[in-house]
């Protein structure tokens, strides 16, 4: 059996992890609190860009701007949204798990340290890697996609994907590969979003739509910027994803660590109470002899 | 039968209700909306949303963005809104300061960056506008 001395320092050890994995967990369950409350608040937003989206491709010409048209997919580029810390639980895991499954010519650029440091691993071809901070401000993600749009419109990727956590609920975060451009299937991707009751109502006006100052160019503005905020609003929901899994990792550390700091107190309880035993047996032992 | 509005920003839905009419400010002029417009797409420019509703009159500060008619309903998208009443000229003044002096340094910023600046400015303009006009 350990020494009492032995279980004392054990004990320390744990209670100071303990109280380590306990503020870690404050914490980001309160920068959880927040990203969920922004990934909610951005969702009005791009539902509504991607409803204006649906009703302006439904009343012109798909083919004549280049995010529309889809090409033969030789080389894909996949944005990978991963976490610049660890002690997240499975969440970078699960993520590194759809990458490994991609097996046909990808490209990537990739948000956050972990990621990067995967693909350098697995030998990938990484095109750059973005900084991404906690408050998942526009301008950061804009740079990236920018990037993104510009070799996707130089041919060197032939569609944007994004693989991120998808925050489903706070226990709850399904790593998935989103597509992005090309956009050809805007139809599709439409009928899909008719279940919105406001949208189906609005529709019910087929009027001939003026768009001004003109289609092209309102189709110009507004595609860069619908992928934009599109990728932003991933970017949202996957810190939200970070957060909670980091927050629900810390738990599970704690409670293991009350667990096993019970057992320890037991433990050393009972090495103490031998060790006095032991004492007084002796004592007895000394008396008796010399009596 | 009255329009429905709504004005959304990325951070939050600002305004949303029933209204009789609105005046928007977009890249080809100010057009006022009253229920029964055609179907109309196109985009917001920085200046002021005014809403008129119950014989009063709602003034919000908008910039950058787009605004979409369909039936009765209009939804304008902007970079961003704010109420009048929202407004603080301090504030808003030093946003401006701090713009004017980040810009400054142009040839070093990115142009997305300068981009982003100069969308404040003109938001933030726009917004004194507002406010002045008001008093």
């Amino acid at each position: 059996m350990a020494s009492t001395r032995d279980i004392r320092r054990r004990i320390k050890s744990v209670k100071n992890t303990r109280q380590i994995t306990k503020a870690m967990e404050l914490v980001a369950a309160s920068k959880m609190k927040k990203a969920q409350q922004a990934a909610l608040a951005g969702r009005a937003y791009s539902q509504l860009l991607a409803d204006m989206l649906a009703a302006l491709a439904s009343r012109i010409d798909e083919s004549h701007h280049s995010f529309l048209v889809r090409r033969e997919t030789k080389v894909r580029g996949i944005l990978l949204i991963t976490t610049d810390k660890g002690l997240c639980g499975p969440l970078n895991a699960n993520l590194f798990k759809v990458v490994s499954e991609i097996h046909t010519p990808a490209k990537f650029v990739v948000f956050g340290r972990k990621g990067a440091q995967f693909l350098a691993r697995t030998r990938r071809d990484l095109l750059a890697d973005f900084p991404l901070h906690d408050r998942v401000p526009f301008s950061e993600v804009r740079v990236a996609v920018e990037f993104m749009m510009q070799k996707y419109l130089d041919g060197e990727i032939d569609t944007v994907e994004v693989v991120y956590p998808r925050f489903k609920n706070t226990l709850v975060q399904e790593p998935i590969c989103r597509p992005v451009l090309p956009l050809q299937s805007l139809r599709q991707f439409l009928d899909g979003r008719e279940s919105g009751t406001a949208a189906v109502a609005a529709r019910a006006d087929d009027r001939e739509m003026l768009i001004e100052p003109s289609p092209t160019q309102v189709l110009d503005a507004l595609l860069p910027y619908y992928v934009n905020r599109q990728i932003h609003q991933l970017a949202l929901s996957a810190k939200a994803s970070e957060h909670s899994a980091r927050m629900v990792a810390m738990k599970t550390a704690k409670d293991n660590a009350t667990t096993l700091l019970g057992n320890l107190t037991l433990q050393y309880n009972k090495a103490r109470q031998a060790a006095i035993t032991q004492e007084i047996l002796e004592i007895a032992a000394a008396q008796f002899a010399t009596a | 039968m009255p329009l429905t509005l709504e004005i959304v920003t990325p951070e939050a839905r600002v305004y949303s209700d029933t209204v009789e009419s609105v005046v928007i400010p977009t890249v080809e002029g100010e057009i006022g909306i009253l229920p029964g417009h055609i179907p109309l797409l196109t985009q917001v420019n920085e200046g002021e949303l005014r809403v008129a509703k119950d014989g009063r009159t709602v003034l919000l500060a908008v910039a950058g963005g787009f605004v979409q008619v369909e039936g009765d309903r209009v939804s304008v998208l902007a970079e961003y809104a704010v109420r009048e009443e929202a407004i603080d000229e301090v504030t808003v003044e030093k946003a401006i300061q701090r713009a004017k002096e980040a810009l400054q340094q142009a040839p070093t910023l990115e142009a997305a960056e300068v981009e982003r600046l100069e969308g404040i400015v003109r938001f933030s303009v726009a917004q004194l506008a507002l406010k002045k006009r008001k008093h």
